[in-house]
């Protein structure tokens, strides 16, 4: 009876291993995950006509999205609590500001009129130097600037969980509840919410006549005509090119004074080709983000398309041509949640 | 036992190794559905670099209106790229730094492709622009100086212009170049004529607008030529040769992982069969030989039972016999010591001294009888050891003759034959025993006045003791019984005797390696025949005695 032990441990081992045996070769045969979503499925435009449409639908985590929306209107997540992401981006400005220089408490004016943040999920660079790639680096910058956020995640995140309820709203959002990189994610999944479809000329150009006036029929074909749209182009008409300010007549010459933030994208690559070069801003919700250009100088949409048609292309609008293309661009304007902004 | 062990410990070692192994090739196992996608990534950063560069060209030459497309394939070469860093882990560390290094090689050729995209897009969006405009510009300003009168140069200049520039987009050599400089130059020189006309200000944007023709044209060329020879597809092979070459190493890893698997699991499976074997055999054999000792024990029980049994008879017998052969001599002694103690005053002194001798005869008796049962005793529990001693067997014998006579009433004579070296080593005692009693019985149980022989032969290698009588004789029935205790012959019931006379001959013979053989007729004698070795080992005690 004593030496039954040994053999029923070495015959249970003997099964074990031809067991694992079959296994390894079963799980070898079969295919372990579904292929990997691929990113570039998600829109590839063929290019035929300068302006695409803006999808309708877009996935974004809407519990994080949420939750990042209370975070960009909280000034804990900078590091002396007084600046907020809305002191610069003002939701009833298109997430722009009215002011060409914003002022957020105690903090140094912004060097460049501020940028929307509509439809940052679809441009190509970011900023008007195009210093970012990714709005993941982007934000990394602003948080640790200290002209702007002058904080870090860990301490936003550390300033957040003083509070019970945000313990409790990222507890239920995340496995992990609040992290310094929940933080992070939160935001930025808000910033790939504000996306702003189904604009009336985007319902044109699927194919509604009557969604736009002939007006604005007319300053499409200005728009194009005069060439606006060799660099105002693609799903976001711009943002995804760079342009000298001032291509036939000299746009700093005229207007007489000389900022470091002029030089551009050159402050970026030290180029001196890129001296003077400006990521094209896009035109979508245009009509809610003035003042205009990277220092302000355009406070109307007319003084802005005046400019450019003088700058960069070398012409002089008549009324009637500028009226077209000023009502062509407040028909940009989309709808964010399904309402106007 | 240590083979056993060996065994055990090249089945444990076997079996160890097996899920080792199995553990090791579990953990770097193929999987196919990663291998599948690295692999369609890898063809893919091929794919999407040849879309990218038709996409630079398609728009180089206007037939794209927008720059998402070339956005977008820079975009997912990038992501492929990144996607491309996670190395399948099958492919062992090796393989992954020697793929992440022409990765790294082929993300620094992309970041200089971007590079020059992004320039191509800020040169091709004005080029474009006034590729498409200033032919537009440039009819709509001869159509409005051709309806004045004095605007036919300016006209044909323009036109001339329009020529240089188209042949110049056409092709852009040194002669195209210097046609548009030279139509320029005439241009120029017609300043004063187009303001009359009204057309200065169109003027100069023709001729800004041929410039900048003239300017970007050769510097986006220069670029797209650029573009299509950044060594991306280059590296994209030496990725896939590199990547089929490291998969190809490791299947080739799994397949002599799996035959070494395979080994040693026929290993383990043979040595355990083979333990699981042995250990029956082994049990079996155990169980045999637990059989065989159960045996072994139940006849060892038996015997000793049966031992048990003949002990307790021949207590039986001796408590009998003693009470018997006790008896006599103690009755003679009590009634001879009653009748001295009331009559001796008045008995004579000869009939005192009969019966003071009968009283030290039975003593006598009862004293030799329990010297007959101890060394029986002795004997039987097996602690009767011979002491031999030095001793001349002729002398011995004769002495030993001369003491019987002596004591009996010399009514027999004693034939007495001495022959060999009468130097022998044995014990005299039990010797004594031996000769004294078969001597003794001859004399008791055969007729006065017969002979009895008294043969001793010492040989070589042995001494012979024959002595042989003219007796009653022993009934044939009786010999087998004859040495036992208490044994006594039928026929000899009328004469005195305990019977324990030749049981004491028989242990003393056998304690000392000899044989006692008897040979009789009833009635007319018998022989015994005494065979002792001649010389006895002389034990220790003995030595130390000398």
């Amino acid at each position: 009876m004593r030496s039954n032990g040994p053999v029923t441990v070495s015959v249970c081992l003997l099964l074990a291993g031809l067991l694992s045996l079959v296994v390894i070769n079963l799980a070898s045969c079969r295919p372990r995950e579904k292929a990997r979503l691929e990113a570039e499925h998600e829109h590839d435009p063929v290019g035929e006509q300068p302006i695409e449409p803006l999808p309708l639908t877009f996935d974004f985590d809407a519990a994080r999205a949420e939750l990042g929306e209370v975070l960009f209107g909280d000034r804990r997540l900078s590091g002396d609590g007084k600046v907020a992401c809305t002191d610069c981006h003002r939701q009833n400005h298109g997430w722009a500001d009215d002011q060409a220089h914003s002022r957020a408490s105690d903090r140094p004016d912004s060097p460049v009129n501020v940028p929307t943040m509509y439809n940052v999920r679809y441009l190509y660079k970011l900023s008007w130097n195009g210093k970012f790639d990714t709005l993941e680096s982007h934000i990394d910058a602003l948080m640790k600037n200290p002209k702007v956020m002058a904080s870090s995640w860990e301490i936003a995140s550390r300033h957040l969980a003083e509070l019970p309820s945000y313990r409790q709203r990222f507890a239920n959002v995340f496995p992990d509840g609040l992290t310094p990189s929940n933080v992070r994610q939160a935001i930025l999944a808000y910033e790939r919410s504000l996306v702003t479809p189904n604009a009336p000329f985007d319902q044109y150009l699927r194919g509604d006549a009557q969604a736009v006036s002939a007006e604005v029929k007319h300053g499409y074909a200005m728009f194009k005509s005069y060439g606006c749209s060799s660099c105002h182009q693609g799903m976001a008409i711009g943002g995804n090119v760079f342009e000298r300010f001032g291509v036939l007549r000299d746009f700093f010459a005229d207007r007489g004074h000389f900022d470091a933030a002029d030089l551009g994208r050159f402050n970026v690559t030290q180029r001196e080709q890129d001296r003077f070069v400006f990521r094209v801003p896009s035109l979508r919700n245009v009509a809610l983000t003035a003042p205009y250009f990277h220092d302000g100088s355009a406070a109307t949409l007319e003084d802005a398309v005046r400019a450019m048609a003088s700058y960069q292309l070398g012409r002089d609008l008549d009324e009637q041509d500028q009226a077209a293309l000023v009502a062509f661009l407040r028909s940009l304007t989309g709808e964010y949640r399904g309402r106007p902004p | 036992m240590n083979q056993s062990r060996a065994f055990r410990a090249a089945l444990v070692i076997f079996a160890a190794g097996f899920c080792g192994v199995l553990g090791y090739s579990a953990v770097n196992a193929i999987d196919y559905a990663e291998e599948e996608s690295y692999s369609r990534d890898l063809r893919r950063v091929q794919a999407k670099t040849a879309e990218l560069n038709e996409r630079v060209l398609k728009s180089r030459s206007a037939m794209m209106s927008q720059y998402d497309p070339l956005v977008h394939a820079l975009r997912s070469l990038r992501a492929v790229l990144a996607r491309l860093q996670r190395v399948p882990g099958f492919l062992g560390r090796d393989a992954a730094l020697d793929l992440r290094q022409k990765l790294r090689e082929g993300e620094a050729q992309l970041r200089d492709k971007d590079e020059l995209v992004e320039n191509f897009k800020t040169h091709n969006a004005v080029l474009q622009n006034s590729l498409h405009y200033f032919p537009i510009l440039a009819n709509s300003v001869i159509d409005r100086a051709r309806a004045a009168p004095s605007g036919g140069d300016v006209a044909s200049r323009i036109q001339a212009l329009i020529s240089a520039i188209m042949l110049f987009d056409t092709a852009a050599d040194a002669d195209s170049t210097s046609r548009v400089l030279a139509a320029q130059r005439d241009l120029a020189l017609a300043t004063e004529a187009a303001q009359q006309l009204g057309l200065d200000h169109e003027q100069q944007l023709i001729l800004a607008h041929s410039r900048i023709i003239l300017e970007r044209k050769p510097v986006s060329d220069k670029i797209v030529q650029q573009i299509l020879a950044v060594p991306l597809p280059r590296i994209a092979l030496e990725l896939e040769e590199a990547y089929s070459k490291h998969f190809r190493a490791a299947t080739h890893r799994a397949l002599l992982l799996r035959q070494l698997l395979f080994g040693l699991a026929l290993g383990t499976i043979v040595l355990g069969l083979t333990d699981v074997i042995l250990r029956m055999r082994r049990s079996a054999q155990a169980l045999e030989l637990a059989t065989a000792e159960l045996r072994q024990a139940n006849a060892l029980l038996a015997r000793e039972r049966e031992k048990e049994r003949e002990l307790g008879e021949l207590k039986t017998r001796f408590v009998s016999m003693t009470s018997h052969e006790f008896r006599t001599p103690l009755s003679v002694i009590v009634s001879s010591t009653d009748l001295l103690e009331n009559y001796s005053d008045r008995w004579q002194p000869e009939r005192r001294k009969d019966h003071l001798e009968r009283i030290r005869s039975a003593a006598g008796s009862m004293d030799r009888m329990l010297d007959d049962i101890l060394l029986i005793g002795r004997a039987e529990a097996g602690v009767l050891r011979p002491s031999p001693t030095q001793l001349n067997l002729q002398e011995f014998c004769r002495h030993l003759i001369e003491s019987l006579e002596h004591s009996s009433a010399r009514s027999h004579s004693i034939q007495y034959r001495f022959s060999g070296d009468p130097n022998v080593t044995l014990d005299e005692r039990l010797l004594s025993e031996v000769v004294g009693n078969l001597l003794s019985n001859a004399l008791k149980y055969s007729p006065a006045g017969s002979q009895v022989n008294f043969d001793v032969t010492a040989s070589d290698e042995q001494c012979r003791f024959t002595v042989e009588d003219q007796g009653i004789g022993i009934p044939e029935q009786d010999t087998p019984r004859l040495f036992e205790s208490f044994f006594r012959a039928s026929n000899a019931d009328q004469i005195k005797g305990s019977g324990l006379g030749l049981a004491v001959v028989k242990k003393a013979v056998e304690v000392q390696n000899g044989t006692v053989e008897v040979q009789s007729r009833l009635g007319q004698g018998t022989k015994f025949v005494v065979l002792v070795p001649r010389e006895l080992p002389i034990s220790r005690s003995s030595s130390s005695e000398l």
